[in-house]
Order: C-alpha cells, then structure tokens, then sequence
C-alpha cells in the first residue's frame, strides 16, 4: 500500500465508524407504528355504536405496568403476556399492549412515568396511578381525557353503582369540574383498624380484653411482667407499634392512642366550628405523646419504635413474643395466621380500639379509593376499556353462580379442579398457587365493589353458609378470625375518621409540608424518647402554623369550602 | 489530492517552533484521519455530556414536564433562595459537610496506613486472603447492610450492645437513635465498607516502589521502620493526593442510600443531609428545578474545591494530576 491508498483505507474507516455510529444512535427513534390498519377498521364502525361486547378484529389498549415484587408468573409468563391478556384477547377482543413495566419498589413506577412524561415519550392509553401527585401532574399535563363523561357513557350499573356508593371519591380528580380521572375503588375499611390481642394469653391470666386505655395498661403490665407463655419481661412486646413512617399508618399503628384524646395526627380533621384542622396540631396529641412517652419507658411498646416500620412490627407479633398487634381486619390471615406455626396454641383474637377516660375514641377511617384510572387524550378506542372493565365488575367483582370467575379468577393459577370438580386452592394447586392473578389486569385487582367483601364478611360472621364466590374466598383465603373481625370493625364504625383533604396538593403545601412533617416527627419522637420534655409540642405548633401552616389551613378550608357545597 | 501532496515535506518531522508559524488549522487538516477517529468519541461526550448540561437552565424554573424546557415558566434564583430560606437548611448544609469530611479525611487515612501494614505481610496467600476480605464489604449494598446494622445495633438483644452490656458493663446505646451516636455509626460504617476497595489502589502504588530504593536502603543500614518512613510513605504521597484531589469532588455528598437505609426523624437534627432533603422535596414532590438547582449548586461548590486542590497539589508537592 502506497500512502495514498493507505489515507483513502483510513478515510473509509473513519466514514464508516461515523456512519454506523450514526445510525446506530438514531435507529431507536423514530419506529413505524404498525397498527394503523386494525385500527383504521375499528374507527369506520365507530360511528354507530362504538361499544361491543367483543370487537373483531380486536383493538389494542397500551398501559403501563408497575409490577408488585410479590407477585409471581407461570413459567414463560410475564405481565406483558400471561393468562388475563389472552383472556382479554378471546373474550374481549382486547390486546393489551405493553409500553413498559417495572418493578414497583421505593416508587419505582412513579419514577419511570414520571421520566416518560419529561422525556415526552409515548403516554399509555390507560394509566393506573396510586401515587396522589404524580396522578395531579398527570391530569395537569392536559395528557389525559375527560374521564367522567366517557364513565358516564359506557360504564356498566354494576360499576356505576359501586361507583354511586360515595360521591365523594370523585373529588380528588376534579378539575375545572372536569372529572380527569376514574377513582380506582378498593374495598371499604380496608385499612380500618383494631387491636389484635392473644387470647390464649388473656384466658391464662383470666383477663378480659381491654375496654379503656387504663384497662389496656393492666394487660400490657400483666403480659409484660407476668407472661403467661414464660417470656421474661424484657422479651415481651406487650404492644407492637412503630413511628418510622407515621405516627398513622396501616399495621402496628398508633394513632388511635391519640383518638382516645379526641384527634388523628397526620390527617385533616373536621373541627368543632365545621373547618377542618391539621390533627397533628390538635392539643389532644400533647397526651397522646405523654402517654406514649410513659408506655416506652414502661416497656409496653418497643424500645426502638422509631425506627419501625409497619413490617417489622409484625415481627414480633408473629415471633409470638407480641401481645397486642393494632391493624386491619385481614390480618387475621397474614401476617397473624403463621403465629401459631411458632407458638403451639397461640391464637389472635379481633378487639375494639379502646377509649379514653370519657370515652372518646377515634380510628383513621379508609377511603375506598386505592388509586385513580388515567384515559389518555389520544386514546382510539376508549369504549374498549370500558368494554373491559365492565365485564369485569359484572362478573368478577362479586362473582355469582354461573359466572366465568365463580371458582376464582384463572384456572391453574389461583385455583385448580380435582378429580371430580371441587375446587382447590392455595398449596393445593399444582405447582403452588398464584396468589394473585387479579394483577395481571390492567386495572390492579380486576374489579372491587367497595361493600362486597365487608356484606360477604358480615354474611359469614352471622353464620350464614358461604355461597357466593366472594363468600367462598374470605373462609378459603383470609384467617379464622377474619369475619370477626369485620363486625367489630362495623361496631365502631362511628369512631372512624377519614382524611377529609382528598384534593391535589395547594400552594404552600408543595413548598412548605415537607419541612412541617419534618419538624413534627422530629418533635413527636424527641418527646416519645425524653429528648425533650412535653411542653416541646406548643413550640412545635407555634412554629407549625408561623412556618406556612397557617397558609396551609387556609387553602385547604377554600377547598374544602369548594366540594362542601 | 493536490493539496496534501504540497504538505507532505513538513511531515512528522513538524515541532511546536514550527506550530508557531502555521495557520490555525495546519495540522487539523495534515493529521485528519487521527482526528477523524477522535471524531466518534468526541460526538459521544457532546451528545452525552455537554449537551445535558443544558437542561441546567431548570434550577432557574418553575420546570413543568409537560411544558418542557421552553415552556416552563422562569423564576430567576428563586429555587436557590428557598434552599437557603428554609429554616433546616444550615444545619441540613452543615450535617451534609460534617459527614463528608470525617468519611473523607477516614478513607484517604485507613486504607493508606492498612495498605503499608499489609504490604509488610510476607506470606503471599495471607495478604490476599485479608486484601479480598476487606474488600468485600464494598460490593453489599446499603439496603443490606441498612438492615444488618439496624439489628447488629439494636438496644434490644442487638449483637453490639449486648457485648458492650456483657463485657464491659456499659449501659445500651442507642446508635441509630441518637443523633451523634448515628454521625459515630454512618462515618465508622461507611470507613468499614469502603477501606478495602482504596487499599487497592494504595498497594497498586506500593507494586510500583523500585525495589533497588529498599536495597540501597539496606545496604546504607536503615531498619524496616526507617525504610517505611522514608521510601514507601514519600513514594504513596502522589496517589493519596490523587485520591484525596477526587475525594474533595464529594464533599457535599454523605451518601444519599447510607444515611436513608439508615435515618429516622429521632436523628433528623443530626443525620438529614442534602441528598436526603432533596429526595423528600424533590424527587418524592415530583420538583425537578429545586432538584437541579442543588445538583447545580453541588456541582459548582465541588468544582470550586477540586481546582483549588489541583492547584495546592501542584504548588505544594509540586504534583501534576493531570
């Protein structure tokens, strides 16, 4: 080779690295979309009566998935492609289109449609949010329809009616008195609570559950300093609570200590003059803190209560080193159910939250809105979604004799047939159950009517026979104790408090709540552990209030004054 | 090629007295191919580092997603004026530089003296057995070891306090509830995690140290101490300035997924930093200015040290870095 021919062979290498890295860069930008034709088809028809029970050639609805770490797949299934999108598909004539999924841990679902809608990537048809602000920024990015007026077109009664149950879930996603978005419904008194107590440990001490908060000291110093299982007093969690995220939260929680001095911390409450006020700044949480305060040096709640999580005090209560557990009514199924494979004849009994001196109790109430379903601007065949969802609620969300979903929702995954027919269920399955196929639909859990599984509940606690589906799955599924449960949740159904803010984030909220919630765990925990002595909460509100709280209550009383009317 | 043709006496034979006297672009145009091939890489860090450095212009906005760049509305300073109004935000700044710097001033010194003793190990087999031991630790990730330190510390029947209790009587401390305690436990925990990997690099030096210097040495009567002293310590000093000159970069990170596996509100006075701050305000609020405006702010101030440090090193050991 001369040098000549040598700079031409270097010229083409180079122009050929360039080149292949050009196009290697730009080859993922711009990829045809090939559904055009299908949906060319559909829309010629739309004008009639766009709303089918099942559409042939099927349409297609892209979401987006956040995968719950729990949840588990068939061999070669993925949420993409699994048992409910070909259910979709021969049924339906629905192909669900996968944009993408994630594992949805620390918010990681959040993150990513937070990243896609900054980097103006393709939206999904159908969003399912559960995160409060990104759902408001969602709607604000003027992305996402007027879901309200499609609901009221195409949505099913079964799905109207469980929609019909409380008005008020609509509020969250009004904007301009546009209903942006479909409120994801969730069973009631979901995350309702009350105290699960060991009652082999009551029935050895002779002891009757605790009505008070006096009488419940008793048991707790009884459970303490005289276990019946023979633990020694620094072993014994007599009550398993922890702060690390709230001071309310969902398992182990404590804020029905404060309900007993008339408030909720963390939640907007109705005041006595009919505003609603920030119950952390109520003068009742001072008592609830000193009490709290006098319980750890006690020893009735952990030591290391502010570094609990909801998880971590179930611990405890499972070890069978706990006496008291605050929670939920299902928990009679997990995590409680596995106490008796560590402690031979430990059982959990469901008791109500206990009162305060003149008898003032409250508990956070549960608003049955577990999310909010996003219908894209773009969307091209919204009736689908409907088509989809509705089938769901009229056969699914409270199954009857003869319905697809009578024995469960997937044959081989949740449930499987025997010999003769009879449904198993759970380790008896081949291959180990799936515990929840209901996440393989587009909207988490298929379909929930609020009140089913409490009425199904209530049904069995009268010691009616199980016959509904729903009936059938509380006793196959859920703990011994559960239908119990649900009837003293019902009994106290008067102390139950819900939020009463439900709307997007004001003003003030955005730049100052942050450093309030800061200060205001900071304060309630210093007190709790005698960092600083009690009278620390009247600085705390003083400073709440002059650090933006104040601008806080107001905007959040001109709100509340909005959707009051 | 005509013109090439008539470059072709200068050749390579061309020198910076000659540059002197040549148009700007003489030797882009007689050396093209060398600059070619530099051309992909060059496209590569545009692409993805110079020109995401535009989306900066978001600290001084109002950043809205879907209103995108153009769009959002302009603040000027005000995300950098509520970083420095709220009224954490010194003692937020001051945990933050607190953190760093014993983590900072710890990982340059351990690894250092830890790389000299291991050095001195004669059987082979031992010094890697220890060097990948203490290397380990670097690989595990803070969510697992937030977990493990959380039990291994815990006043009730942890491991820590349980021999602090058993052997030497003292009464249980609460590491992770006590805000200076929980500064004592996140600097010691990182140092612990992070001495093996920076030992590494300090016996990569120590690989390096001519032999015939330690037997000169010998032969002149200098014992094992002395010859530490005056031949392994000097020949380390370059790489530790190199160490501790990118170190200084991280000054105002504590180290975001150490302190959030680990922090709680008992230890907010003591243990919230920056990154933490940012997160809560931020990322969890969906506010991307104020975000950037502190990875800007972050940035500058890192930037700041870095070249004052360069500058140091090269005044006072007479050290080039780069």
């Amino acid at each position: 080779m001369n040098t000549k021919s040598k700079k031409r062979f270097a010229f083409t290498l180079c122009m050929l690295l360039i080149v292949s890295a050009i196009v290697g860069c730009s080859n993922s930008g711009n990829k045809a979309e090939p559904s055009n034709t299908a949906n060319g088809n559909a829309a010629a028809s739309n004008e009639e009566n766009p709303y089918k029970e099942k559409y042939d050639p099927p349409v297609t609805i892209s979401t987006a998935w956040g995968v719950d770490p729990a949840l588990t797949f068939r061999e070669g299934e993925t949420i993409e492609n699994n048992v409910a999108t070909k259910w979709a598909l021969d049924t339906l004539g629905i192909k669900v289109d996968s944009l993408w999924s994630v594992t949805d841990t620390n918010g990681a679902f959040a993150t990513k449609m937070r990243l896609a809608m900054s980097s103006g990537q393709k939206m999904p048809d159908i969003a399912v949010v559960n995160d409060k602000l990104l759902a408001q920024d969602l709607i604000d990015s003027g992305m996402f329809q007027d879901a309200g007026a499609l609901f009221d077109k195409y949505a099913g009664e079964k799905w109207k009616e469980a929609m019909n149950l409380d008005p008020g879930v609509w509020n969250a996603y009004v904007n301009d008195g546009k209903r942006m978005g479909i409120p994801l419904l969730d069973y009631a008194y979901n995350s309702d609570y009350l105290l699960w107590i060991r009652q082999d440990w009551l029935d050895k001490l002779n002891l009757q559950a605790p009505k008070t908060i006096a009488e419940l000291e008793a048991v707790m110093e009884a459970f303490k300093n005289n276990n019946p299982q023979g633990l020694a007093p620094d072993k014994v969690v007599p009550l398993s609570v922890g702060f690390k995220t709230s001071m309310s939260t969902w398992m182990g929680d404590p804020s029905w200590v404060f309900g007993a001095y008339g408030t909720l911390p963390s939640q907007w409450n109705l005041a006595a003059d009919g505003t609603l006020e920030y119950g952390s700044t109520n003068a009742g949480i001072k008592q609830g803190l000193i009490k709290l305060k006098e319980w750890r040096d006690k020893g009735y709640i952990p030591q290391e209560a502010a570094l609990w999580d909801e998880n971590k005090t179930s611990e405890p209560a499972v070890a069978g080193t706990a006496g008291i557990i605050p929670g939920p009514y299902w928990m009679s199924g997990w995590p409680l159910l596995d106490t008796a494979k560590n402690v031979e004849g430990a059982v959990w009994k469901p008791y109500a939250i206990p009162t305060g001196e003149d008898g003032t109790a409250m508990r956070h109430g549960t608003h049955f809105v577990n999310g909010v379903i996003l219908i894209n601007k773009d969307m091209k065949n919204p009736e689908a979604f409907f088509t989809y969802e509705n089938y769901l609620f009229d056969n699914l969300a409270d199954p009857q004799e003869g319905s697809p979903f009578e024995l469960g929702a997937f044959e081989g995954y949740d449930y499987a047939l025997d010999a003769s027919g009879n449904p198993l269920y759970l380790d008896d399955v081949p291959g180990g159950a799936i515990t929840a196929p209901l996440r393989y639909f587009i909207v988490r859990d298929g379909a929930r009517i609020p009140d089913a599984q409490f009425k199904a509940l209530l049904n069995l606690a009268e010691g009616k026979e199980a016959t509904t589906y729903r009936e059938k799955e509380v006793v196959a599924q859920y703990g011994p104790e559960t239908a119990l449960a649900a009837t003293v949740v019902m009994q106290q159904e008067d102390i139950s408090k819900k939020d009463m803010f439900v709307g997007p984030s004001t003003k003030t909220m955005k730049s100052r709540m942050d450093y309030l919630k800061k200060i205001e765990a900071q304060t309630f925990n210093e007190i709790i552990y005698g960092a600083k002595p009690a009278e620390a909460f009247d600085e705390f509100v003083k400073s709440w209030k002059s650090s933006g709280g104040d601008d806080i209550t107001k905007e959040v009383n001109e709100w509340y004054s909005n959707v009051a009317k | 090629m005509p013109q090439q043709q008539t470059l072709q006496p200068d050749d390579t034979s061309g020198t910076v007295v000659k540059l002197k006297g040549k148009p700007l672009f003489y030797y882009l145009i007689k050396q093209w191919p060398f600059h070619l091939m530099v051309l992909p890489s060059l496209v590569f860090l545009i692409i993805f580092a110079y020109l995401p450095m535009g989306g900066l212009v978001m600290a001084f906005q109002d950043y809205k997603p879907w209103l995108g760049l153009t769009g959002s509305e302009w603040v000027g300073f005000d995300q950098f004026r509520y970083l420095f109004e709220r009224e954490d935000s010194l003692q937020v700044i001051w945990n933050t530089l607190i953190i760093a710097i014993f983590k900072m001033v710890l990982n340059l010194f351990a690894p250092f003296v830890f790389a000299i003793l291991l050095n001195e190990i004669r059987k082979q087999l031992v010094k890697r057995f220890v060097q990948t031991l203490v290397y380990l630790p670097h690989f595990l990730s803070w969510v697992i070891l937030g977990g493990i330190l959380t039990d291994l510390l815990s006043t009730e029947g942890g491991l820590v306090n349980r021999l602090l209790t058993g052997v030497f009587g003292i009464q249980p401390i609460f590491f992770l509830g006590n805000g200076d305690w929980f500064r004592f436990t996140v600097i010691l925990s990182d140092v612990w995690k992070e001495f093996g990997f920076g030992t590494v690099v300090f016996l990569a030096a120590l690989a390096n140290v001519n032999p015939s210097l330690y037997e000169a040495a010998e032969v002149d009567g200098a014992s094992r101490w002395k010859q530490t002293l005056h031949i392994t310590v000097p020949s380390m000093i370059p790489i530790a300035i190199v160490v501790g000159t990118l170190a200084l970069g991280n000054v105002l990170n504590a180290g975001f997924d150490q302190i959030f596996n680990l922090y709680n509100s008992l230890v907010y006075a003591k243990g919230d930093i920056i990154d933490t701050f940012v997160y809560r305000t931020a990322i969890l609020n969906g506010e991307m200015g104020f975000g950037t405006a502190i990875g800007l702010f972050k940035s500058v101030i890192s930037f700041i040290l870095v070249v004052i440090s360069y500058r140091l090193a090269y005044k006072l050991a007479n050290y080039r870095i780069f």
